[in-house]
């Protein structure tokens, strides 16, 4: 049975398996898909399913439907497609690909609207944090002396030295463990020292083009970013 | 206990090696180092693997900094920026973490290390000046501020009164009333018109300080970097020590 993972910058909120012919994807409400989002139309789009195959047709929405990043109107699905609505994306997958739980009884699973309403709504607080700093911030999130840093600087330094810009803790840290750097559009973080090590979402990096939302640890410290230009 | 102080290798490593043979031979036990290990020069990932091997403190300079890439070079002059390039270009991860746990400032006893000065070390200001090093006195409590960063190796003290002279000396004996900032010249890059590296004896016991220059080959340094593509002019400074 074909499945649909929903997620909301690449989290997934659910995965909707459907026996259903039409599904409805939408801001409101009554669709089978809901999407509460300023970005989605009401009535965004729909996905029909005829025998083996599955179609995308837009609903002359306002921000458009992408898939694999590419605006359509009407589409054919195939495995594996990414269709992008707003800041959500909607993976499309022929056959499911876990074992179904928490089906209802149409067989369509329940959006976890819940989940999606905190997501939503932290992504609010963290844009008027970002409006509110002018540009790009580090969240300090564990062990920081802060709890907003404003990233204005071309290059700044973390580590456990005194003179770095961002204090890091944790005994196995270099004086200046790694640096932030704008580069063009793009924010990366480098690791420079050898005695600790650098994470982004967990994993240790010498070198990370960062995204919104991203965890970085640093030592024991662990800070997120939050793209100021999004 | 007699304490070396070397500064602005500038990764010219056959002078620091001919500092580092003399240091032992005067019988210092300890090597302090003030900033700036790269630019230049030709030998940087060997200059800086051999201060962190010899060295108790190791701080950086602005060239060590800017190398790191923690900085932009547009406050470096022409040559220094192209010199920048290669040694951007030249040097090793390695180098990079092991510059990553260079410090900016230390003190031991009662004496303060800083490669350029005291007031806000990550300015890369100059003391040139009786009245630049007035400004600094306030912004150390040891007795002696060691500095590098100028490759000027001179003398300023203030008195009690807050009189601020500044001398060049091959020695000094510490006076009670005083305060001190010293520059301890550059070993790989000397500006004085003396080719001659150039680095700093401190004797913590009698309270005093000696300047030592010391001779190292200059056409071999000469000749790595002509091979390596360094300026011209960078190439025959240090064999006129401007």
């Amino acid at each position: 049975m074909p499945e649909i993972v929903v997620k909301y910058e690449d989290k997934i909120i659910e995965r909707v398996v459907s026996e259903k012919k039409r599904l409805t994807v939408g801001r409101t409400s009554d669709n089978d898909i809901v999407l509460d989002n300023r970005g989605v139309s009401r009535k965004h789009a729909q996905i029909e399913f005829n025998d083996n195959a599955a179609v995308i047709i837009d609903n002359e929405s306002l921000n458009g439907t992408f898939v694999n990043n590419r605006r359509v109107t009407e589409e054919i699905l195939r495995d594996g497609d990414t269709i992008t609505i707003g800041k959500f994306s909607l993976e499309y997958y022929t056959e499911t690909r876990r074992p179904e739980t928490g089906s209802g009884l149409d067989g369509t699973m329940v959006l976890n609207t819940k989940k999606q309403k905190e997501l939503v709504a932290r992504d609010r607080s963290e844009k008027e944090i970002v409006k509110r700093m002018g540009g790009n911030v580090l969240m300090g999130e564990d062990n920081t002396d802060f709890s907003e840093f404003r990233l204005d600087r071309d290059v700044t330094t973390i580590g456990k030295a005194k003179f770095v810009h961002v204090h890091a803790k944790g005994f196995l840290l270099s004086g200046i463990q790694a640096k932030i750097v704008k580069e063009n559009d793009q924010t990366a973080i480098i690791n420079l020292g050898r005695k600790g090590k650098t994470r982004v979402n967990g994993e240790e990096i010498d070198r990370q083009v960062l995204k919104n939302g991203d965890i970085i640890q640093v030592g024991k410290s662990v800070y997120r970013f939050l793209e100021g230009n999004r | 206990m007699k304490i070396a102080l070397v500064s602005d290798i500038h990764a010219n490593l056959e002078a620091l090696q001919s500092v580092l043979k003399d240091i032992a031979k005067e019988g210092a036990e300890t090597v302090h180092f003030l900033g700036d290990a790269v630019g230049y020069g030709c030998s940087p990932n060997e200059c800086v693997a051999l201060l962190k091997k010899m060295c108790d403190i190791r701080l950086l300079g602005n060239h060590d900094y800017a190398a790191m890439g923690l900085e932009a070079t547009t406050s470096f002059n022409q040559v220094a920026q192209t010199s920048m390039e290669w040694t951007l270009a030249n040097l090793s991860r390695k180098t990079v973490s092991l510059l990553a746990d260079f410090e900016m400032q230390a003190s031991f006893e009662d004496y303060h290390l800083v490669h350029a000065s005291p007031d806000y070390p990550e300015d890369w200001n100059y003391i040139l000046n009786q009245e630049q090093a007035a400004e600094q006195f306030e912004h150390f409590k040891e007795k002696v501020c060691f500095v590098g960063h100028s490759h000027l190796p001179m003398i300023f003290s203030v008195d009690g009164d807050g009189q601020v002279v500044s001398a060049v000396k091959s020695e000094l004996v510490f006076e009670e009333n005083k305060k001190y900032i010293v520059n301890v010249g550059s070993v790989g890059q000397p500006r004085d018109n003396d080719a001659r590296a150039c680095y700093v004896i401190l004797d913590t016991v009698e309270k005093c300080l000696r300047y030592r220059r010391v001779e190292y080959d200059i056409t071999a340094v000469q000749k790595k970097m002509r091979q390596a593509m360094l300026p011209d002019f960078l190439v025959e400074r240090i064999a006129v020590g401007r």
